[in-house]
């Protein structure tokens, strides 16, 4: 909460200035809507550098994969789940989480 | 697959980044530089700057709409 208050009101003294320089005649008329025109393209270009940076960063756990390969290749992994589905759900769920963990330890 | 990844990602953040100086170049430095300078010829003319975003996200915006007023069409087209 306190984060979007901070940044609300950076964004109402910024456009505060915007109107001042306005009035003052410093900025003519006709670029009126250059300042918010300007915010939103920079908003724009800072998305697609974050996604950039993530899928540039995005970490791809070689050695899960490998293990993961290897534990589905023995049929004995899926014979042994036969009677029980919800083992089988439920480890296959935990291979989930233990590849999140692997992937938010940067 | 890593450096097909990573291609891609500096592919967007260079696009972006080139975007967003030659944007802040054209808006904010041209007007404080005098007529005569060279750089001038680089860059369109200063109402283009307005323009052109404008243009842009009115266009996405529109095919945004057009996309959400197909998929409702379609779902309606299913029920009945």
């Amino acid at each position: 909460m306190k984060h979007v208050v901070k940044i609300l009101s950076l964004l109402v003294a910024v456009s505060a200035f915007w109107i001042v320089l306005l009035q003052a005649a410093i900025v003519p008329q006709s670029h009126t809507l250059l300042l918010p025109i300007y915010f939103v393209v920079s908003l724009g270009c800072y998305g697609l550098l974050m996604v950039g940076i993530g899928i540039m960063q995005f970490p791809t756990c070689p050695q899960e994969a490998d293990l993961l390969n290897h534990v589905l290749s023995l049929p004995s992994f899926f014979l042994s789940y036969v009677v029980n589905i919800e083992s089988f759900l439920l480890t296959c769920f935990s291979w989930h989480c233990r590849i999140l963990q692997r992937q938010k330890t940067f | 697959m890593e450096l097909a990844d990573r291609a891609v990602g500096l592919l967007l953040s260079s696009i972006s980044l080139s975007i967003f100086t030659y944007y802040t170049f054209w808006v904010i430095i041209l007007p404080f530089v005098d007529s005569d300078h060279f750089i001038h010829k680089y860059f369109l003319p200063q109402d283009y700057a307005i323009l052109l975003p404008v243009f842009a996200g009115v266009t996405l915006l529109s095919l945004l709409s057009v996309f959400i007023g197909m998929v409702m069409l379609k779902s309606k087209k299913k029920k009945a």
